[in-house]
């Protein structure tokens, strides 16, 4: 098979799974009740819904809409198709999401009624925003990740069940057993009684004055920047920065480089906390693709032709056992772009993971629940398609079986 | 199998040759065998004798339930003049106190309770592990040796539970997909492709909150249901991949073949045959997901995600998320480094529990995939 008829065929493959995936998501969405789908949907300033009126009791029994006099629920209703059959809801549900319109923040529920700025805008801007702190979080701890796991998996996997190798295992288990948000804390605490309640700029964490107060108390500022009161014209309260919403890049491309690099250093602490935790995974997958490929005749006739060690290790075992690492790391990466709800809790970012994590505070979000699953899946999904590629093409075995 | 049979089989099995004339079957041969290797491990062993410490509490902890375990009352609001064991109590004014932990008043409650280890830790007096607080700032106390006595035993079920109900559900859909192939491989595969595909903490989130709505899963017991279901429907794929997998090498094997040409039904190949020679890398990844529940549910409780029926419900990790909130709120209120003392004890006793379980049933997990893996073995 050639390379092009390989990723056609694996994107016809894609088209089942995401009518499935929507398929369960939309059994799960129809069993929200009725009047807070329609806030989610069409968000309250819109539709100009108040959960105080007797909407707000009628049952999700739609046949008998009860003496609702409120005119934008019966349209709201019209609009989902709730009034009809369940095929139509379904196809109305699959058009809204693969066409990004994924609702708007309820301004009832808690992050609308925490984030006066979030609360009516649509989910799918607010994932924006927030989704670039996250993307560079991530990048930063998969580069500590990669530039640790792999060096340490090929050498345990050199002097298997030998000291090193047993050390780095009960080292990197112990990372992925301890809860992060135990960690996470117990870091915290200590980075501050380390370097002590200094400046803003000094401080290694986007913690605030006190330690366990958010840096400057709340958003507007999505990422996590000095908190003077003064921000730069590009930086203006009530948005997020622009013109990318990458922090760092912004701050760049506007030549503010104390901020740039300021935000990059307050993000090396939670991101070797991400990397410590998560490390024990990709290093058992680096230390046992290894130990598969130094089993291979190849590696035997390199050493039986007299290579030195080190150039068998390091030309032939090990390339070619990068080709899982490979596919594990760019799954895990999409992994990471769920964010990380509790790391970005505990040290005060401003993620997607942390937006998440304030959506399933008790009025629930459901759009931004919804909204977040949605992005998730779709990312879980390329990232599937584009690791598959590379490792077909690292791989022709792959393509060709 | 036949390898299970040569001369090279382990010493235990062909050395005394008084039971040369009942050799085991090969399939006991294969545990004995693996045992041996398993017991080399000595990172394994430790984790397996770890694992059954718990279970020996778990038991105890069944035989001899600990007074207000904090499920259904908090320990502070037994007051009276009858301390019960191991919690507080209220006496009235001008007589002398019943008991140690007694206070005239809730209000002279101290806000913490640092712990006192006696040798007879559920005889009344002190709290043997200290206490959780319970809302920082307020007389009431979760007993934290209670607590982690009675949530050994929910943690076990809850995690053994979850990963028992997944194994089977995918070994069964696995074992069909894998022996069918065709068309009911191709279907039963994307299905797994598709709850693939959600992130699976996103799942089980999605599924608490929408279906905790539903007046079927109100009460108490419904409620630990719907937890487990939700996480057994984002678990179960993981399973079924792995056995698949394992099932198109086993499907080839002779003895299937044999058992063909005997004209055993499918259901019985895949039962007798099938299944038991396709369990061993499930068992591997089981022994790994059953450390990692506690952990997600903690995740989940920090959050502040309304996960289980009651807000202080006695599971490791929980209890765990539970402390690290009042440390902060603790920590913010005493204004570092002013000098008050850390409550270590809140966190580290169900930390610590939550991470030796994770961390032995890693190393188990791993001493097991080794023993069972022949090229791994050496």
């Amino acid at each position: 098979m050639r390379m092009w008829t390989y990723v056609v065929r694996r994107l016809f493959l894609l088209i089942p799974v995401i009518i499935g995936v929507m398929t369960i998501l939309f059994i799960l969405v129809s069993a929200v009740p009725i009047p807070e789908r329609l806030l989610s949907v069409y968000g309250a300033n819109r539709i100009g819904y108040n959960p105080t009126v007797p909407c707000s009791e009628l049952t999700r029994n739609l046949s008998t809409p009860g003496n609702c006099t409120n005119p934008y629920y019966t349209r709201g209703v019209q609009d989902l198709g709730l009034n009809k059959p369940v095929p139509v809801q379904w196809g109305v549900f699959m058009l809204d999401s693969l066409t990004f319109q994924w609702g708007y923040v309820d301004n009832h529920s808690f992050v609308g009624t925490q984030f006066t700025l979030l609360a009516a805008e649509p989910v799918t801007t607010v994932l924006s925003w927030f989704l670039p702190y996250t993307i560079e979080l991530a990048l930063l701890s998969l580069l500590i990740i990669v530039v640790v796991s792999i060096p340490l998996g090929n050498l345990s996997a050199v002097y298997r069940n030998r000291p090193i190798d047993q050390g780095s295992r009960v080292m990197s288990f112990s990372g992925y057993a301890l809860p992060a948000f135990l960690l996470g804390t117990l870091v915290l605490m200590a980075v501050v009684l380390a370097i002590g309640p200094l400046t803003h700029w000094a401080s290694l964490t986007c913690k605030g004055t006190t330690i366990f107060t958010d840096f400057y108390g709340s958003w507007p500022q999505a990422g996590c920047y000095p908190g003077t009161a003064t921000y730069p014209t590009w930086l203006s309260a009530g948005q997020v920065s622009y013109p990318t919403h990458f922090p760092t890049v912004d701050a760049a491309v506007h030549g503010d480089w104390g901020i740039a690099g300021d935000t990059l250093l307050r993000m090396v602490i939670p991101a070797l906390v991400i990397a410590y935790g998560t490390i024990a995974v990709i290093l058992r997958f680096v230390r046992n693709s290894m130990l598969e490929v130094l089993n291979l005749d190849f590696v035997r006739t390199a050493r039986a032709k007299g290579l030195p060690e080190s150039q068998v290790i390091r030309r032939h075992a090990g390339r070619n056992s990068l080709n899982v690492t490979v596919t594990v790391l760019g799954l895990s990466f999409a992994f990471f772009l769920g964010g990380f709800p509790v790391i970005e809790t505990v040290f005060g970012l401003w993620g997607v993971g942390r937006m998440l994590a304030y959506s399933i505070l008790v009025p629930y979000d459901y759009g931004l629940i919804f909204g977040s699953t949605l992005l998730f899946t779709y990312l879980v999904v390329f990232a599937n398609i584009i690791v598959d590629i590379i490792y077909a093409y690292l791989d022709p075995r792959v393509r060709l079986g | 199998m036949a390898a299970g049979e040569t001369a090279e089989a382990s010493p235990a099995v062909t050395e005394t040759p008084v039971r040369r004339g009942r050799r085991p079957s090969p399939r006991i041969a294969q545990w004995i065998r693996t045992w041996y290797f398993f017991r080399r491990n000595t990172l394994a062993m430790l984790g397996l004798i770890v694992l059954l410490l718990m279970l020996a509490l778990a038991i105890y902890a069944f035989a001899y339930p600990a007074p207000y375990d904090g499920l259904t009352q908090l320990c502070a609001t037994n007051g009276g003049t009858n301390p019960a064991p191991g919690c507080l109590c209220t006496y009235p004014v001008g007589t002398a106190p019943p008991g140690p932990n007694c206070y005239q008043t809730p209000a002279d409650f101290p806000s913490v309770i640092a712990p006192t280890f006696t040798l007879s830790p559920l005889a009344g007096g002190p709290l043997p592990l200290g206490s959780l607080t319970v809302t920082p700032g307020t007389p009431y106390f979760f007993n934290l040796y209670a607590g982690m006595v009675r949530g050994v035993d929910w943690t076990l079920m809850i995690s053994v539970g979850i990963v028992i109900t997944g194994a089977l559900a995918g070994l069964l859909i696995g074992a069909v997909a894998g022996y069918y192939g065709g068309w009911v491989d191709e279907t039963l595969m994307r299905l797994v492709d598709i709850f693939l595909s959600v992130p699976q903490i996103l799942l089980v989130i999605i599924m608490v909150a929408v279906l905790a709505n539903l007046p079927e899963f109100t009460s108490f017991v419904a409620r630990i249901e719907l937890l487990i279901l939700a996480f057994v429907i984002t678990w179960w794929p993981f399973y079924a991949r792995i056995v698949r997998g394992q099932v198109l090498v086993t499907r080839e094997q002779k003895y299937v073949e044999a058992a063909q040409a005997n004209g055993a039904s499918r259901a019985r190949i895949i039962v007798r045959h099938i299944i038991p020679n396709s369990v061993y890398p499930v068992l591997v990844q089981m022994s790994l997901d059953v450390g990692t529940i506690p952990l997600l549910i903690g995740a989940l409780v920090f959050l502040g995600f309304h996960l289980f029926p009651t807000p202080y419900f006695p599971e490791w990790g929980s209890l765990a998320a539970l402390s690290v909130t009042n440390l902060t709120a603790f920590l913010t209120t005493c204004q570092l480094p002013s000098g008050c003392i850390i409550p270590w004890w809140q966190f580290f006793f169900p930390g610590f529990g939550v991470f030796m379980y994770a961390i032995s049933v890693n190393f188990l997990s791993d001493g097991l995939r080794d023993a069972l893996d022949p090229r791994l073995r050496r």
